[in-house]
């Protein structure tokens, strides 16, 4: 450390007021993140996603009167890739491939952003009244959360979804019962650690009320492995529901990447790769990408904890 | 038992006004095997402007008996088992208004006192700031709690009550967009230009260097005395009435130490604030406090002036701990350590605390608890100082420090 009153003057930090210090310190931590090769690589990968979702709709032509429905060209059924006019061939059942490439990375952007807000933002209310408030309540929590955590995932969802019957919106559903458990789980354990700093007291000796402590001291400092897991369920949870659609716990016809590896499925014997492949390429470049990223992220964030 | 605080002793002294008098605190942990008594019994007094140094070895219970000024002990399993600790804010004293009990009082008058006029400085700097919040924020959330109104004045004549929810930090959500918003904006800027002016004093006192760019600083960009420096401004903030320091320069190397405890001592002064100085390191506490208090297994084993307890110490305890401190006149190796561990201070029988390592100890010590009482103008917890007739027994029965029983 160098102590500034004998140093030379140090060139000017522009530092003024709490946003130019925040900034300041976001910029510290992208600036770490963006040193690791793997990290940029998975977030150009993420970039070209979001492109693809985003500019779908300019990509292609909208199916109407729902363009999350595959536009179905029943005269070039099992087309290969090249066809003029199905750039990457159709399915068995004349659905665009290109068509459900591109729409299925809208679909899977809103799954995994619903998915994601919903188990956060309860995993984290759960995880915090366990952690901060404890005693009692912390054991009926903790033991609700066991119980979920007893049952496989997926198998959990697969139920869930099941008995819901098809549908897009059950998956959401499905998945949002099943995945909240882990961040309460995670931000419980954070906020038991990190409840017992120093600093907490220091704020109690201050006069901060329970509440405030909470916001000001617990949370921000509780929170960064909880962005870690959601970077990384943000691939994990379009993987589960591929595999749920692929099952056929999604409606059929969805421009959705597991369906339409289900739809090609049957003709991969036969030498029409295509309707599986280009759909499965992008689960995969999904969940690659943000686990690229969510591995990045904990590098920088949270250098203690290794892979759970 | 300790029963009373020590009268008001010498008569050549005279003593200033009290500003905080704990009697019979008793603090137990609930374990699984049993009760801890952590401070079982203790009383002393702080007066106004004056140091009250406490000292005792790791878990003889000195940093829970101030932790329980600001009611800090976890509970469970901590238990306020009895006692109390009446406190005379400045306010109080000047308008004679009764002694607040800091254990009995409501939540919501605790939360004005913490910071407000009982301030604490922790142990380790490196730990007691929040690592996500910058010094600005983390100074200026005394003035937010405390001084929401010093920060209004002035600053409108009729502040609207969203700024007025600001200066108390309790707008939330919406109220924080409006405050970006023109109408509000000018008035929001004001305000955090006040508070910079606030924040940015309390740090130019501690003699931290260029406390404006210190401000924007985080925690982990600034060295352990700078950050002992924010926090004593944070504690001073507020100007309060007694400053708890719960060894404040244990982590700090001793350079920067002697910078601290220098730094502490004029604040003190200019102030006009007490400090309650929790150590175990009896050459620091000789510089620092007015007056010491002892303490063995959560008990006082003997209080007074410093100079008194430093040259004619009367518990075995406390001459123990002396003889154990190096000095330029010990020869090599002429130390003299305190046989035994301190007692486990689980259900405790009746008993001095000390017998289980005390050279003196007689059957006496083993069953009955020794009463902290004054000899020579300090107060003393031992059956050598007591008089035979007043406890009931014979004088033989007493132990004495001409005859070794170990």
């Amino acid at each position: 450390m160098v102590d500034i009153s004998t140093a030379p003057q140090s060139p000017p930090i522009p530092t003024d007021g709490p946003w130019a210090v925040r900034t300041r310190r976001f910029g510290e931590v992208s600036k770490q993140v963006l040193r690791n090769p793997t990290t940029v690589a998975g977030l150009v990968i993420i970039v070209l996603l979001l492109a693809v979702a985003f500019l779908a709709p300019l990509l292609t032509t909208p199916n109407v009167p729902d363009p999350y429905q595959m536009p179905r060209d029943w005269g070039t059924r099992d087309a290969p890739p090249g066809t003029p006019g199905h750039l990457l061939g159709t399915t068995s059942t004349g659905g665009d491939v290109l068509y459900g490439v591109l729409w299925g990375a809208r679909t899977s952007l809103q799954l995994s952003v619903i998915v994601v807000s919903i188990t956060v933002t309860v995993g984290v209310i759960v995880g915090s009244l366990a952690g901060f408030i404890g005693g009692r309540l912390d054991e009926i929590l903790m033991r609700i959360v066991d119980v979920f955590l007893s049952i496989p995932e997926l198998i959990f969802a697969l139920a869930i979804a099941a008995v819901l019957g098809p549908s897009f919106t059950n998956i959401i559903f499905a998945l949002s019962v099943v995945f909240w458990v882990k961040y309460a789980r995670i931000i419980r354990g954070q906020i038991i650690h990190i409840k017992q700093n120093d600093y907490v007291d220091a704020a109690r000796v201050t006069g901060d009320s329970k509440f405030r402590i909470y916001l000001k001291d617990v949370l921000p400092n509780s929170i960064t492995p909880v962005m870690v897991q959601a970077t990384l369920d943000m691939g994990g949870i379009v993987l589960t529901a591929a595999t749920l659609s692929f099952i056929g716990l999604a409606q059929a016809g969805l421009a959705e990447w597991g369906v339409l590896v289900s739809d090609g499925q049957a003709g991969i014997s036969a030498g029409k790769w295509w309707a599986s492949t280009f759909p499965g390429m992008m689960v995969f470049l999904w969940a690659l990408a943000f686990n690229l990223v969510g591995d990045g992220l904990r590098d920088v964030l949270d250098p203690r904890t290794e892979g759970r | 038992m300790t029963a009373a605080a020590p009268a008001a002793g010498g008569t050549d002294v005279i003593r200033s006004p009290l500003v905080a008098s704990v009697e019979g605190l008793k603090v137990h942990f609930g374990t699984k095997g049993g009760r801890i008594h952590a401070v079982d019994g203790v009383s002393f007094d702080i007066r106004d402007g004056e140091t009250l140094g406490l000292v005792g070895e790791t878990g003889c219970g000195k940093s829970v008996t101030a932790r329980s000024f600001l009611r800090l002990v976890q509970s469970p399993p901590g238990i306020y088992a009895g006692g109390r600790i009446r406190f005379w804010s400045s306010l109080a004293r000047r308008t004679g208004a009764d002694p607040v009990d800091l254990l009995s009082i409501s939540q919501d008058d605790l939360l004005d006192i913490r910071g407000n006029r009982i301030a604490m400085i922790f142990q380790d700097p490196g730990k007691a700031l929040n690592p996500a919040l910058s010094i600005r924020e983390q100074v200026a959330e005394v003035f937010y709690q405390h001084r929401s109104d010093d920060l209004l004045y002035g600053l409108a004549d009729d502040p609207p009550l969203i700024i007025r929810r600001a200066a108390g930090q309790r707008a939330r959500g919406l109220e924080r967009l409006l405050l970006k918003l023109p109408p509000l904006r000018g008035h929001a800027a004001k305000l955090r230009s006040r508070v910079d002016v606030h924040v940015a004093e309390a740090l130019a006192e501690t003699q931290i260097a260029n406390p404006r760019k210190i401000m924007d600083s985080y925690p982990h960009e600034l060295s352990g005395g700078m950050k002992q420096r924010v926090m004593i401004a944070q504690a001073l903030a507020c100007n309060p009435d007694l400053l708890i320091a719960d060894e404040p320069t244990t982590a700090l190397d001793v350079t920067i130490q002697a910078k601290i405890l220098e730094l502490i001592r004029q604040l003190q002064h200019r102030h006009q604030t007490s400090v309650l100085y929790i150590s175990h390191d009896l050459s620091l506490i000789r510089q620092t406090s007015d007056r010491v208090a002892v303490m063995y297994a959560g008990r006082i084993a003997e209080v007074g002036d410093s100079d008194a307890i430093f040259s004619d110490p009367l518990h075995p305890y406390t001459r123990g701990l002396l003889a154990a401190v190096p000095s330029a006149s010990h020869k090599r190796g002429g130390l003299a350590a305190i046989e035994g561990n301190v007692p486990e201070l689980v259900d405790p029988p009746p008993s001095c605390h000390f017998h289980t390592r005390c050279p003196f100890a007689v059957e006496l010590c083993r069953s009955l608890d020794p009463e902290l009482e004054m000899v020579n103008g300090h107060g003393v917890a031992c059956f050598a100082h007591a008089s035979a007739e007043h406890l009931g027994v014979m004088p033989e029965e007493l132990p004495s420090f001409a005859k070794r029983t170990r």
